[in-house]
Order: structure tokens, then sequence, then C-alpha cells
């Protein structure tokens, strides 16, 4: 479950907040699409709810935890970083550690987990196999191209099962069959009762799988004009 | 290898830095060490006799000595009183008028136009002032507390031994704020890589006992470098100071052995505590290291959310 509560986010520096006065809820096991123009926040708001940018005002709970105003200053930095074990992130920049190779990128929220080396070296080849870049384990993200770098991204965001998943344009350097097939285990994480939160500027993609929406514009969060009870990948050529 | 959790220290200059410290402290605690030898021999030196000196033409000299030697005796604190032969002044005199032996072939013989004075040693146990009883019957006589020096040889020999230990203390501070900033380098080039595990949830203790565990490694590695470094520059210096040595009977021979041998052989004569001090710079180096990058680390981490 996700919950904001006239949330809003002023990075350091900058007299103006990036998110205004946000009001949200999400209960735990559904699927949002996150939509709005380039720059309207889409980015800060999942920056804010993997914790990565603290609320400057208001009040959120992310999966059971209640977080304030200055985040580390109201809940403890252990339940934080427990709480962010349980997320699993698409970042639009991938950020995989240069020096690392893809193996020890996708296995990382195994390892900080505490799983035993065999098994995070099972799941962490189970989902590389499932995305198609088993082979490229032991590479380095810089020798990869884009596409390959966001399914090792995909991948370290999926391994272990996070209960929050969320994830920035994570479709953009895939193939369509790819697209398709990753919201399709969307779909699976969310019939398991994981939270899916996906921004994306791919229209097609959204209007193949209907879902509700989350929209930012200029900060703020606006009314979904079509709002969709279910999420379901329709087949291949179906036009909404 | 062990699987990676978070990125450890890259740090090239780490290593050397940490050699040229341990080479500074290396000499600084054997600069130490010899202050603290010299320093306990002058403490040692200090004893509490008093020193008597009368001019040979002094009149009626035999008979006031005597006197003055019957009331010396009938002071309670006074042990023994000496008087010293020609010759053993002439020892005493000698670093100041040359012992003359070159020059007339005998040691015995006075240098020519000059008359020794009388020397007497006066021992005692520390507290009287004998100063007036011997000006009462020989007002020419010159006296020379031997404690007055000794006091100011130890105080010099501590304030020698204090500028030691401030060097030492110096040297550790600027290691650990060299160590500091080359950490703190080091985190901020990788401050991508850290900030990507610290928001997968990786603990902070965890990310800085990463680093911490590889600068107390890069750090041991400097200081061994360091005192390979520092061995034959003690070992050279062991050697020319070697002849000024009064503590150590051990004498340096080298000329015909190798350098190799000459440098155990210097090895050998170099103070036990010393060794064992110079042994332990790797361990106290690896120590600082961990320590300082645990410090850096965990503040940086502390301005993430």
């Amino acid at each position: 479950m996700i919950r904001l509560l006239n949330v809003s986010t002023m990075p350091p520096g900058t007299g103006q907040p990036i998110l205004k006065n946000l009001t949200l809820t999400v209960p735990q096991g559904e699927f949002r699409w996150l939509l709005g123009p380039s720059g309207a926040g889409k980015s800060s708001l999942l920056r804010l709810l993997t914790l990565e940018t603290p609320p400057s005002a208001g009040q959120m709970e992310i999966l059971g935890i209640s977080i304030g105003r200055g985040a580390s200053k109201g809940t403890s930095r252990a339940a934080l970083r427990n709480l962010r074990r349980r997320i699993g992130f698409v970042p639009q920049d991938y950020r995989l550690i240069g020096d690392w190779t893809v193996f020890d990128n996708v296995a990382l929220p195994l390892r900080l987990r505490g799983a035993s080396e065999r098994d995070t070296r099972r799941e962490a080849f189970a989902v590389l196999e499932w995305l198609d870049v088993a082979h490229l384990a032991d590479k380095r993200p810089g020798s990869l191209s884009g596409g390959e770098q966001q399914r090792a991204a995909i991948a370290r965001a999926l391994i272990g099962r996070p209960e929050l998943l969320l994830a920035d344009e994570p479709t953009n350097a895939l193939e369509d069959a790819q697209a398709r097939r990753l919201l399709g285990t969307f779909q699976e994480l969310v019939d398991m009762g994981t939270t899916v939160i996906v921004a994306t500027h791919n229209e097609a993609l959204v209007r193949e799988a209907p879902a509700r929406s989350i929209i930012v514009r200029d900060g703020t969060l606006t009314a979904d004009p079509q709002i969709q009870d279910s999420f379901a990948i329709r087949p291949s050529g179906e036009q909404s | 290898m062990s699987a990676p959790v978070s990125p450890g220290l890259r740090s090239g200059s780490l290593p050397l830095l940490v050699a040229l410290m341990t080479l500074l402290a290396g000499l600084a605690l054997a600069g130490l060490t010899g202050v603290q030898t010299l320093a306990r021999s002058w403490a040692s030196a200090a004893r509490n006799d008093t020193t008597i000196e009368i001019a040979s033409d002094t009149p009626r000299l035999e008979e006031r000595l005597q006197s003055l030697a019957e009331a010396l005796h009938k002071v309670p604190s006074v042990t023994a009183v000496r008087v010293l032969s020609p010759s053993q002044v002439q020892t005493l005199l000698a670093p100041w008028l040359g012992n003359g032996s070159s020059d007339t072939g005998s040691q015995k013989d006075p240098l020519p136009g000059l008359s020794l004075p009388v020397v007497l040693i006066v021992a005692h146990a520390g507290t009287s002032d004998l100063g007036a009883l011997v000006h009462a019957t020989l007002p020419e006589a010159i006296v020379e507390e031997d404690r007055r020096w000794g006091t100011r040889l130890n105080g010099l020999g501590s304030s020698l031994v204090a500028c030691a230990w401030l060097a030492v203390g110096l040297i550790v501070a600027i290691a650990v704020i060299s160590i500091g900033m080359t950490v703190r380098r080091s985190v901020m080039a990788q401050r991508k890589a850290v900030e990507i595990v610290h928001f997968l949830g990786a603990g902070d203790l965890t990310i800085s006992s990463t680093i911490a565990g590889r600068a107390g490694l890069l750090s041991f590695s400097g200081a061994i470098t360091g005192l390979v470094f520092l061995s034959p520059v003690l070992s050279i210096l062991a050697r020319k100071l070697a002849p000024f040595s009064h503590s150590y009977a051990t004498t340096i021979h080298t000329e015909a052995k190798g350098l190799l041998a000459g440098f155990w052989t210097t090895l050998d004569v170099l103070p036990q505590g010393l060794l064992e001090q110079l042994a332990s710079l790797p361990l106290i180096a690896a120590c600082l290291g961990w320590m300082t990058a645990q410090t850096v680390v965990l503040v940086w981490l502390r301005r993430l959310p």
C-alpha cells in the first residue's frame, strides 16, 4: 500500500517545490501507469517513492512504513534500509555499477538481503535467462547496448520479487516483443500481490494494457480521465 | 574473491602516502629512542657530587686543605671526600686543555707552564649546601654542584623526548588527515556506485566496512613498503652513530661484508624496543587506515536520506 497525504518535495537549495501537495493511494497488489508530459514530475514522484528524495512537507506511508518530513529524521535509517530492500526500481538511466559484472549488479539485492550465494546464483541466472541476457552475465555494463543494459536493470529490480516495483520508462530501449513480455511479467507480479507503478511515454503500450493511471502535470496530480478497473494485456495487434 | 555488496576503495596514492608516513614515523621513533637513551644516561650521570677547585698557588694550601677535609667529614650528609691526583685532574681537564701526550710523549707530566688546580670530589646524600662551609675555610675555592647540572640535563632530556613524541604525534595526525582526504576523494569518485548500493538498501556499515577494509589493506601494504625503504636509512644511521654510543657494546664491522650482511648486523645493533616499535608500524597503519576510512565514509553517508 502506498499512501501520500499532501506531500511536497523541494530539492535542497531550490526555493520551488517540484511536487506540490500530492495526495494519492495505491492499494497493495495493484498496477498504475504513471503518465504525464516530460518534466511534469514523473521521475521526481518515483524518486520520492524509492526514498531517494525525502518529502519536504506532508506524510507518506510505503509498505506500512510511515515517512515524514526529512525522511531519515522521522524514520530510523535501519527502517528505511529495510524498506528499500522491499522495493524494486528500474531507473531511466539504468544505474548499473560499471566496475561490476552484470551478474554482480543483478545479484546485489539478494546479497544485501543475506541470501545464500547458491540461491542468489540460481535466481539471478533465472531472471537473466528470462530476459535473454544470461550470456552477458560476465560482461561489464559499459560493453552492453542500451537495450541490454535496460534488461540488466530490469533483472536487478525483479530479482527477489519486490513488494513494490517502480519503473521509469522501462521499455524505451526494448523491442516490442520484449516490452510485451515485460508487461506480462508485471501482470504476474501484480497477481502475486506486488504493487507496480510504471512511468511511460509509450501510448501504444498503455493502450495495450489499460489500467488506472496516475497523471502528473506541473508537479501536481490530475484526475485519471479514463479509469480502468483491471490491468490486462491484450493480444498482440488488438487496439483499444 | 568474495561477492561484492559495495564498491571498494580505489586509490593508487594511498599505499605511497602511507609508505612515506611510515618512513617519517620510523625516523621519528628512531630519533625518540636515541633521545630517550641520551636522557637516561644524563639522568644516571646526575649524581649528588660537589666538585671543589682550589688554585695550586693558594697560600698554606696543604694546611687549609686538611682543615677543609676535616670540616667536610663532620657534615653528616657527606659520605666521601676524595682528592684527585694530578693525572686525574689532567684527564678531567683534557677535553679543554688536551692531554699533551702527543707533544711531550708523557701523560704524567702536566702541560708546560700550566699549574693544575687541586680538585676535591665530595659525595653527599644530596641535601647539603656545602658552598658556605667550603668558603668559610677557603674563600678562593670554586664550588660546583653536579646536581644542578644533572637537573638541567634532565630538563633538557625531557624536553627533547617531548619534542620527539610531538613529532611522532604530528606524523600520525598528518597521516590520518591525508588518509581521510584520500578516502573522501575516492568515495566522491565512486559517488554514483555508492549511491546505487545505498538506495538498494545497503547498510551504512556495510558500505563503510567494505571501503575501510580496503583502506586498511592498502595502508598495511604501504607501511610494509615504507619499512623496506626505512631499513637501509636506519642501517646507515646506526653505522654512523655506533662510535658515539656507550650503551651498546656491539661494534659494527661492515667493511669486509656485503651490504645485506651489514644490514642484518645493524639490525642486531638496534635496540629491541625500537625494533618492536618498527614492527608494529604496519599494524598501526592498517588500524589508522581502517578507522579513518570508516569515519569518513560514515560521516559522508549521513548526508544521504
